[in-house]
C-alpha cells in the first residue's frame, strides 16, 4: 500500500511542478465591447494542412500581429456534426467575428448568422447563392490566378506549348482558372512577340462525381499534352488535376499547382513545381476582420486577391527578365491596369 | 414481502457484482487522467484548465448535456454492436462499414421514398422504415461475415475488415455518384434532405438531443434481456466460451454465430440510421469518422456488458464533445482526446499494469474476448 501512496503522489507532484511551467491563457472577456476576439472554425481537418485550414488560421493571426484583433482562437472539427457547436462556442463566448474554413461550412454559418445576429461570419470560400445579413462569403477572382500562371508557364516554355488540365468548367471558379491561363498565355505573347500553343482540356465529359476525383485521367491527358510537346501543365481541379501535375512533373516538364503553394501538398511533385495559381486566403481573411473592426464589411460575397506561389526548387531556372515580367502582370491585375475579360461564367 | 426481499438481494448482488467489475476500468480511467495530464504539462499545457474545459464542454451546462447525448447515441448503438459479438465470442471490427451502410440505406428511403411512391407517407411509417431499413442493411452486412465464419472458417476479424472497405468505397461511390445532391451549388459528397417525415424529433426544444439518445438506451436494456433472459442469448454466451460444450448441448452452433453477426450488425446499422434521422437528416462523406472504432475501445472499457457500455459510450461522448471547449480553453490539439481515450483502453487491456499500480488482486475469472485465431 505504502508504495502505491508514493507512486500517486509522485505522480500529482510530478504534474504539478510541470504544469506550473505552462502557460496560462488569456483571460479576456470577449463579450465586452472593448475587447475584439476572433474565432477560427476550420473543416473536418487540422489546423496545419498546409491548404486553407492554415491560411486562414494566418490571416487571423495577422489580424492580431496587426493590433486588429485582441483575441484569437481557433476550435478544429473533428466530425460534420459538430460545425454548428464549434460556431457556437465562440458565439455564446460573444466574439466579435467568427471564421469559418471551407464550402462544407457554408450552411452552419448562415444559420449561425441567424442565432448571432450581433456576430460577423466570415466564410471563406463560400460562395453566397443570396445575401445573408452577418455573412461575408470571402472568394477569389480564379481568373486572375490563371491568368498570372498562364502568363509565366508560356514565358517559361521552351517548346511553345503549354497544357491546362481541368476539372469540369460547368463550375464556374474552374472554367475561370482555365480561361484565365489562356488570357495570359496571350498576353504573354503579345508583350514578347511569341506565339504560345495553349491546350486546355476540361473534364466535361464524366459527372459530378468523377469530375474532380480522377487522377488517372489527368495524367493521362497531361501524357497526351507533353506527347504533342507541351512543356508546362497546369493542373487545375481537385485530385484530377494533381494527376496532371504529379505526371508532368515526372516527366521533366514544369508543373503548376492550384489554390493553395501545391509545392508543400504534392512532395511527389516538387522538384518540378514552378508555381501555383493561388487563392491569397491569408491576407484576405485578415483584410475582412479589419473591415469587420472598422464596421466597412458588406454582407455577401466578397472578393479576396489573386496571387502566384513562389519557384521554391527552380528558383534558378526562372530567369530574372521573367520575374520582373510576373511581378507587372501581378501589380497590373492588383490595380486593375490589366484585365484577364474573363466573364464571371461561362457564357 | 418474499419478492420484496429477493429483490433488494438481487439489487444488492448486482451493486456488488458491478463495484467489483468496474473497479478496473475505474482506476484505469484514474490512471489515464493523471498520465494524460503530465503529458499535457510536458506539451506546455495546463493540465487542471483542460481538464477543467473538458468537464465544462461536456456536463456544464444544459447545452453541453444535450451535446454529450448527442454524441452517446450513436456510440451507444456501435457499442453494443461491438459487445454483442464479443459474448458470441465473434470480434467484429466492421461495425464501421456497417454503420455507414446503414445510413445509407436509411438516407436513400429517407429523401427518395416519397418520390418513388408519388405521394408524402406520415412519420409514423416512413420515420420506423427509415430505420428498419438500415438496420437490415447493417445486419446482412455483416450477416455475410458471420455465415462466411460458421459454414466456411473464414475468420471473422479478416472478412470484416475487408468487407469494411468495400462498404466505405461503395459508400464513397454512391456518395458522389447517383445519391448525390443534385443542387447546383452543391460540390460535397452527400445525399439531398431527407424527408421531414423521416426525422426523429427533439426532446426539447432549442436543443439537439433527440429520442434516438432515449431509443439507445432501451436497445441497451433490450440486449441485456436479450443475453441473460432468453434462450437465443444463452446460446450466444455458451456459443462463446465454448463452441464445442454448446455443439454438445445441442446448440446449432453455426447458426448461432451467423445470427450473433446480424445482430451485431444490425446495432451497428442502427447507430447509422439514428445519425441519419435524429440529427444530420442526410449522410455525407466525412461524417462517422471512427465511430466504429470507437466502438472497439467502448465495448472493451464496458467489459462487454450493455450497462457497463453505455456508461463507456457516455464517458467517451462526453471527451469527444468536451473536447471543443477544451481546445477553446487552452488551444491544446484535440487529438489529445484520442490519446486520452487510447490511455483508458491501454490500462483496461492492460489490466496487470493497473492491478500491479493500485495492488488491487485478481479474482482469477478472465473475461473471453474473442476465442481467437483458428477458434
Amino acid at each position: 500500500m505504502k508504495k502505491l501512496y508514493l507512486v500517486l503522489a509522485a505522480l500529482i507532484i510530478a504534474s504539478m511542478v510541470l504544469s506550473a511551467c505552462g502557460t496560462a491563457p488569456s483571460a479576456e472577456d470577449c463579450a465586452s465591447p472593448d475587447v475584439f476576439c476572433v474565432g477560427l472554425v476550420t473543416d473536418v481537418g487540422k489546423i496545419n494542412d498546409k491548404s486553407f485550414n492554415q491560411s486562414a488560421w494566418e490571416g487571423v493571426q495577422k489580424a492580431q500581429t496587426d493590433g486588429v484583433a485582441d483575441v484569437v482562437q481557433y476550435i478544429e472539427t473533428t466530425d460534420a456534426k459538430d460545425y454548428a457547436k464549434n460556431i457556437a462556442q465562440f458565439g455564446d463566448a460573444g466574439y466579435d467575428a467568427i471564421v469559418t474554413v471551407g464550402f462544407a461550412l457554408g450552411e452552419a454559418t448562415v444559420a449561425a448568422a441567424a442565432t448571432y445576429p450581433d456576430i460577423h461570419f466570415i466564410g471563406v470560400d463560400q460562395f453566397q447563392a443570396e445575401t445573408t445579413e452577418g455573412v461575408s462569403g470571402l472568394n477569389f477572382p480564379e481568373d486572375n490566378a490563371g491568368f498570372l500562371v498562364g502568363a509565366l508557364a508560356a514565358m517559361m516554355s521552351e517548346s511553345h506549348k503549354i497544357g491546362a488540365v481541368c476539372g469540369t468548367d460547368v463550375v464556374p471558379p474552374v472554367w475561370r482558372f482555365g480561361e484565365g491561363y489562356k488570357a495570359g498565355a496571350a498576353y504573354a505573347d503579345a508583350q514578347n512577340g511569341t506565339t504560345t500553343e495553349v491546350f486546355v482540356v476540361y473534364h466535361s465529359d464524366v459527372g459530378f462525381d468523377k469530375t474532380f476525383t480522377d487522377p488517372e485521367w489527368g495524367a493521362q491527358t497531361a501524357k497526351s499534352m507533353m506527347d504533342q510537346g507541351a512543356d508546362a501543365i497546369f493542373g487545375c481541379g481537385g485530385i484530377t488535376g494533381n494527376g496532371a501535375i504529379t505526371a508532368a512533373a515526372q516527366a521533366g516538364a514544369y508543373a503548376i499547382g492550384v489554390d493553395t503553394d501545391q509545392y508543400l501538398t504534392l512532395p511527389e511533385a516538387a522538384p518540378r513545381m514552378l508555381s501555383s495559381a493561388m487563392k491569397l486566403i491569408t491576407p484576405g481573411v485578415a483584410k475582412l476582420i479589419a473591415a469587420v473592426k472598422d464596421g466597412t464589411i458588406e454582407s455577401g460575397n466578397v472578393f479576396g486577391d489573386a496571387g502566384y506561389a513562389p519557384f521554391h526548387d527552380l528558383e534558378a531556372s526562372v530567369p530574372a527578365e521573367v520575374k520582373t515580367a510576373m511581378e507587372t502582370i501581378n501589380t497590373g491585375l492588383l490595380d486593375g491596369s490589366i484585365k484577364t475579360d474573363v466573364p464571371p461564367v461561362k457564357p | 414481502m418474499q419478492a420484496e426481499k429477493q429483490s433488494s438481494s438481487l439489487a444488492r448482488q448486482i451493486l456488488k457484482s458491478a463495484t467489483e467489475s468496474s473497479l478496473i476500468p475505474f482506476l484505469a480511467i484514474l490512471t489515464a487522467v493523471i498520465v494524460g495530464g503530465i503529458i499535457i504539462s510536458i506539451v506546455g499545457g495546463n493540465p487542471f484548465q483542460a481538464y477543467r474545459g473538458l468537464i465544462e464542454g461536456s456536463l456544464g451546462s444544459q447545452k453541453a448535456l444535450s451535446e454529450t447525448a448527442v454524441w452517446a447515441t450513436p456510440y451507444i448503438f456501435a457499442g453494443l454492436a461491438v459487445a454483442l459479438a464479443f459474448k458470441g465470442g465473434l470480434f467484429n471490427i466492421g461495425a464501421e462499414g456497417q454503420l455507414a451502410l446503414g445510413a445509407v440505406f436509411s438516407s436513400l428511403i429517407g429523401y427518395a421514398l416519397p418520390g418513388w411512391l408519388g405521394f408524402d407517407l406520415p412519420t409514423i411509417i416512413h420515420l420506423p422504415l427509415a430505420i428498419i431499413v438500415g438496420m437490415i442493411a447493417g445486419g446482412i452486412w455483416a450477416g455475410v461475415v458471420g455465415a462466411l465464419k460458421a459454414y466456411t472458417g473464414g475468420h471473422e476479424v479478416i472478412n470484416t475488415i475487408m468487407m469494411n472497405y468495400i462498404a466505405l468505397n461503395t459508400t464513397s461511390f454512391l456518395l458522389n455518384g447517383i445519391m448525390k445532391d443534385k443542387s447546383p451549388t452543391n460540390v460535397i459528397a452527400r445525399t439531398p434532405m431527407i424527408a421531414d417525415s423521416a426525422r426523429i424529433p427533439t426532446i426539447f426544444e432549442g436543443l439537439r438531443v433527440h429520442w434516438g439518445f432515449l431509443l439507445a438506451l432501451l436497445v441497451a436494456f433490450f440486449i441485456w434481456w436479450l443475453l441473460t433472459k432468453t434462450t437465443l442469448g444463452f446460446e450466444i454466451r455458451t456459443v462463446g466460451l465454448n463452441p464445442d460444450a454448446a455443439k454438445y448441448a445441442g446448440i446449432n452452433v453455426k447458426r448461432t454465430i451467423t445470427l450473433t453477426m446480424v445482430f451485431s450488425g444490425m446495432l451497428a446499422g442502427l447507430a447509422g440510421a439514428i445519425e441519419v434521422t435524429g440529427l444530420n437528416f442526410r449522410h455525407e462523406l466525412g461524417f462517422s469518422i471512427g465511430y466504429g472504432f470507437d466502438a472497439i475501445a467502448i465495448a472493451l472499457l464496458g467489459k462487454s456488458h450493455p450497462l457497463g457500455v453505455v456508461l463507456a459510450a457516455i464517458l467517451f461522448a462526453a471527451m469527444r464533445n468536451g473536447a471543443t471547449r477544451m481546445q477553446f480553453i487552452t488551444q491544446l490539439p484535440v487529438d489529445l482526446i484520442s490519446m486520452l481515450q487510447a490511455f483508458i483502453l491501454l490500462f483496461v487491456a492492460a489490466d496487470a499494469i493497473v492491478r500491479y499500480i493500485y495492488r488491487v488482486k485478481s479474482k482469477g475469472e478472465r473475461v473471453v474476448l474473442t476465442r481467437g485465431w483458428g477458434g
